[in-house]
């Protein structure tokens, strides 16, 4: 395999299609993501931004398609028609352990401390020991410049920190995707700052991010691509410049992107 | 014919004696009820649906017939299946089964204000279904249902004293067996309220000391 391992993108999505019931939230969805790369999900809302991204680590369970980590297929048994078996849960937590997460409203654990949320998986998933799994928690959180917080209990932050936290969990288990849901979207005005920096510098050091984000700032600048989504479709998937630094040619992307210029720069 | 002191202190021994019993129907129950409540919650709330059924059958029949129908049943019931328990064994048992069913509904209650976020930021690190329970949703859920599982004890304590039906000389028994020696109901029945009260004052203090502990974010 080797040199193919490393031109493979990391994650492969084909064909993918999601229905709620009757509803069609995703059709026919195909994208893929290289490794290091920053891949922004823009999109109206309902527009299946949020589900695609968790599909991904089957947090949903897409019908149709496959969604391929490394090559592997996540979720289920195999590639067939349906009715297809999902894999059992072991399975599946042993996929999962390599797609980080980060959830628009945190999703901290409010009885455990700053430090015992980014500790309890590597102690309960990874089977380190107390020591080593603080050691490693502390190491994380260095990383989010929340060293000083480790004792706070979720409460007892703000909303930027807790997001950091969040952010610190995930990433304490050495994770080889990092997805992020709208991860500002909950956040202060001024809070937002603090988190987008933290994630412009994983941006740096080559971690492999998608994001769902209302933050067209983040988009034009950080991203190496940026898919637009609307109505389950995706519409278009291309460097960042091709959306904001023009007129785009998708008049869906255009009337999008011209509801922000009027929300946004006042 | 005047209230006297002296009837309830020279039978207070009786009466402490008695309260033993009590407390260790109160507290056996209280244990049974604790452990198999958070049991028949998770059946409750299960996905397997012949265990969903089977948890809410077992809650509406608890919750439904008279405790002391129960402990009747438990106490004439349980030979014919082969189980001769002492009385105390049965009062125990019923007086914990049936909270039980309490204790499972106020669990199951507190579980439905956990975000589920938190459930599913658990499931996208990896975190396996037994270590979510015990660690994030469990410790969560009794404190939040802290006051009412507090609440619940104390009810227990109370009757504790439908055990007296079964033979069993708890306090309530044993302040009725003084009285029909000593024609001093008012003097026994208030000193016995008093250590009903006494008791479930300390729950009470338990339970919110319990409270403070806890109280995180």
């Amino acid at each position: 395999m080797g040199d193919n391992l490393t031109d493979q993108p990391i994650i492969q999505v084909r064909n993918m299609s999601k229905y709620f019931d009757e509803f069609e939230a995703l059709r026919d969805v195909t994208l893929d993501v290289h490794r290091s790369e920053v891949l922004c999900l823009i999109g109206p809302s309902g527009s299946g931004k949020s589900t695609l991204l968790r599909c991904l680590n089957f947090l949903e369970a897409y019908d149709g398609g496959e969604v391929l980590l490394e090559g592997e297929l996540i979720g289920w048994k195999s590639a067939g028609a349906s009715p297809r078996k999902a894999l059992s849960g072991e399975a599946l937590r042993r996929q999962r352990q390599h797609i980080g997460m980060v959830f628009q409203q945190f999703n901290l654990w409010p009885h455990l401390t700053a430090l015992e949320n980014v500790a309890e998986a590597l102690i309960h998933v990874k089977g380190l020991g107390k020591k080593q799994a603080h050691e490693k928690a502390r190491a994380a959180l260095a990383k989010v410049n929340l060293s000083d917080k480790e004792k706070n209990y979720p409460a007892n932050l703000s909303g930027g920190q807790q997001q950091r936290v969040a952010i610190a969990r995930a990433i304490a288990m050495e994770p080889s995707v990092m997805l992020f849901d709208e991860p500002t979207s909950a956040l202060d005005p001024e809070l937002v700052g603090e988190v987008l920096s933290v994630m412009k510098e994983m941006a740096n050091e080559g971690m492999t991010m998608v994001v769902v984000t209302h933050e067209m700032g983040f988009a034009a600048h950080v991203a190496d691509r940026v898919a637009f989504l609307d109505s389950g479709r995706l519409v278009t998937c291309v460097p960042p410049a091709e959306i904001f630094g023009q007129v785009p040619e998708d008049p869906r992307v255009r009337a999008f992107l011209q509801t922000y210029r009027e929300r946004n720069v006042v | 014919m005047n209230f006297s002191f002296e009837v309830i202190w020279h039978n207070l021994p009786y009466l402490l004696a008695a309260a033993r019993w009590t407390l260790l129907i109160s507290l056996g129950g209280m244990a049974i009820s604790l452990v198999w409540g958070i049991f028949l919650c998770a059946g409750r709330i299960s996905r397997g649906s012949v265990i969903r059924s089977l948890a809410r059958l077992y809650i509406s029949f608890f919750r439904g017939v008279p405790l002391l129908v129960q402990l009747l049943m438990f106490y004439y019931m349980l030979p014919y299946v082969g189980l001769d328990l002492p009385a105390i064994a049965a009062a125990i048992l019923a007086v914990g089964m049936c909270s039980a069913a309490y204790t499972a509904e106020i669990l199951r209650g507190a579980l439905q204000t956990i975000p589920a976020g938190q459930t599913e930021a658990a499931q996208a690190l990896g975190i396996p279904t037994l270590s979510l329970w015990r660690r994030i949703l469990v410790p969560q859920a009794i404190r939040i249902g802290l006051p009412s599982l507090v609440n619940e004890l104390i009810l227990l304590v109370k009757v504790s004293s439908l055990a007296s039906v079964v033979g069993i000389g708890e306090l309530t028994r044993i302040s009725q067996n003084i009285t029909g020696e000593t024609y001093r109901p008012l003097e026994i029945f208030i000193a016995a309220a008093v250590i009903y009260f006494l008791i479930n004052l300390v729950i009470s203090g338990l339970g919110r000391l319990a409270e403070k502990r806890l109280e995180v974010g």
